[in-house]
Formats: C-alpha cells, sequence, structure tokens
C-alpha cells in the first residue's frame, strides 16, 4: 500500500498515484461488501496493517530510543510525527472529549484522502477516512494502548464542507494504567 | 564471536532465530534465548531497581553465562532483540551499533507487505543482513 510519505530527502509520491490508487482500494470493496459498516471496517482494516509498519519506520527513524508509554506521549506521536510523515503537515487540532474520560479527538479540515471523493447522499454518514483511522487505530495497538478508532464528518458554521474528526476511544485498561503511572 | 541472534515477538514468540556456528545446538539458543525473556520482562517492569530508565530501548547486558553473554534491546512495539555471543570483551558501543542496524533491517523486513506481524520472519533478503551485520560485529570502523 502506498502513502504519501516526506523523507529527510524529500522523496515525494504523487499525490495523484495515491489518490488514483485509493480509489480504486474503495471500488474494488464497494462490490464486495453488503453495508455501509462493512465497507467501512474493510478500510480500516487496509490501514490497521500501515500503521503497524509505520509505527515501526517511525521509531526507529525519528525518535532515537524513546518508547512511549504515556497517553499523551503516543496522543502528540501521532498528532504530530505520524501526520506529518504520511501527510506533510501536522493534524490540525488535538483535543480531549469533554463527555467521557477515554475519548480523544484528533481533527482535520480536510482530509487528504477525502479531497477527490464525494460521497452520495445514499450512503449517509460514510467516510473514507476510516483508512486514516485504521492507520491510527495500528498505530496505537502496535504501542501497547488499544483503542476504538473512527472518523466521522463534524459540521462547521460558516464552511460548506464539513471537517473530520478522527475519535479515539481507549480501553479501560489503558486508563488504569495511565492512573497507575501518574 | 557472535553465536546466535533472535527476535522474539509482542507475546513473547520467536519470530527469528539465527545461529552462526557450525555445531547442531540450537536447541541451546532457543533455552538461552528462552530464558533471557524473563530478564528482560524484569527489566521493563522494575525499572528503578535495575537502573535503566523507562523507555530505553537498549537494555545492555541481560545475563552472563560460563560461556556465553546476552544483549537485549526492545522496541517501541514491544519487540525484542536478543544477542549471544561468546567474546569476553565486547564494547558497549558496538553492540548499540549492532542493534541499531539490526533494527534497521528488521523494519524493512516488516515493512514487507507479504509479512503478517506476528509470525515468523521468512525473508531471505532479512536472512542475507543480518547475516551481514554478524560477520561486520567487533571490527573495528573508522
Amino acid at each position: 500500500m502506498s502513502c504519501i510519505f516526506f523523507h529527510r530527502d524529500l522523496r515525494l509520491v504523487s499525490l495523484n498515484a495515491f489518490a488514483f490508487l485509493f480509489s480504486e482500494m474503495v471500488q474494488y470493496n464497494q462490490t464486495r461488501v453488503d453495508n455501509i459498516a462493512e465497507l467501512e471496517h474493510r478500510l480500516e482494516d487496509a490501514g490497521y496493517g500501515v500503521g503497524l509498519r509505520m509505527l515501526e519506520l517511525l521509531c526507529h527513524r525519528e525518535k532515537g530510543n524513546r518508547r512511549e508509554v504515556r497517553l499523551l506521549g503516543i496522543l502528540s506521536f501521532v498528532h504530530s510525527t505520524l501526520w506529518k510523515s504520511l501527510f506533510g503537515k501536522v493534524a490540525d487540532s488535538l483535543e480531549k472529549g469533554t463527555e467521557n474520560e477515554d475519548e480523544y479527538m484528533i481533527s482535520e479540515k480536510e482530509l487528504l484522502v477525502n479531497r477527490f471523493i464525494s460521497v452520495p447522499k445514499d450512503m449517509g454518514a460514510f467516510n473514507c477516512g476510516a483508512y486514516v483511522a485504521g492507520i491510527v487505530k495500528g498505530v496505537l495497538d502496535g504501542s501497547g494502548f488499544p483503542a476504538r478508532v473512527t472518523a466521522h464528518f463534524v459540521p462547521v458554521e460558516g464552511q460548506p464542507r464539513p471537517r473530520t474528526t478522527i475519535l479515539i476511544k481507549f480501553t479501560e485498561e489503558v486508563l488504569q494504567r495511565e492512573a497507575r503511572l501518574s | 564471536m557472535i553465536v546466535c541472534v533472535a527476535v522474539v515477538g509482542q507475546q513473547n514468540n520467536p519470530l527469528f532465530i539465527q545461529s552462526f556456528t557450525d555445531g547442531d545446538d540450537e536447541l541451546k539458543f532457543h533455552y538461552i534465548v528462552h530464558c533471557s525473556l524473563d530478564v528482560i520482562e524484569e527489566k521493563v517492569t522494575n525499572p528503578k531497581k535495575t537502573g535503566t530508565t523507562m523507555n530505553e530501548t537498549f537494555l545492555g547486558l541481560l545475563y552472563p553465562t560460563e560461556d556465553y553473554k546476552v544483549y537485549g534491546y526492545l522496541t517501541n512495539t514491544r519487540v525484542k532483540f536478543l544477542l549471544v555471543t561468546t567474546d569476553q570483551d565486547v564494547r558497549d558501543v558496538d553492540v548499540r551499533s549492532f542493534f541499531r542496524r539490526f533494527h534497521a533491517a528488521y523494519v524493512d523486513a516488516a515493512s514487507n507487505p507479504f509479512h503478517v506481524p506476528g509470525k515468523r520472519i521468512i525473508s531471505k533478503a532479512f536472512a542475507e543482513r543480518v547475516g551481514a551485520i554478524v560477520k561486520s560485529f567487533g571490527v573495528p570502523t573508522t
């Protein structure tokens, strides 16, 4: 699977190539599923493998000798390092959920993978950002922070297109461990 | 002289074991590697007692037996690298640079789309790279 990532020596992958590949991937899966939830699930699975491998690669290249054990540490790793190597910029925002202790949100005005995609109305709330959610899930699972990660459209006043939010819900054991460490 | 290198996965399952001696004591190396896993667990769960910081990757000398010394290295994804050597005067910096190159080879093997994470590494290219790294271990570099 190819992603757009920027090496230190600025070797780039073309956006067109990735857009075509991603579009084929979505179409391929669309013909083989019965409902929207399964399509999202398949995209997530595709992203999961990418996430695991990106984690190995980035930890080796960027982080030197440190291993992330704190929640905020791994979240800021995802928010800046991972986003920078995948999309060339850090994510727009990282927020903590107000209702629940275990929810965090990474928002992006327009996800790169969604740039050339428009979802027909009869598909409801389907978001191809499920692929990116899968990548984040792979990174979190690989570092020992199991979580449920989903992608949602959030309408913003004043903007014609809604922004995309990646919602991360950590499992109970992660929160317990975090409480023990702090 | 390095006699064995091993890669052990997150659930302590062996992903790759390669011995570099002519004898058929492969089983003995499996046993040594398995025992070292306990030492790694202890180091990771009790950081203050053993002196390493909580998120350091290089774990250092795990335990010396009468013939062998075992060095350990833990990656961010809880994959462990183990190095068994018979040298008596191994420099710390040599082992660190060995593990750095080994980590690079491992990352390349893991990036293989046909590699299933958690299963054995069957890439011949990885085995060759590991062989090359082992051969150049201990050779003084300028």
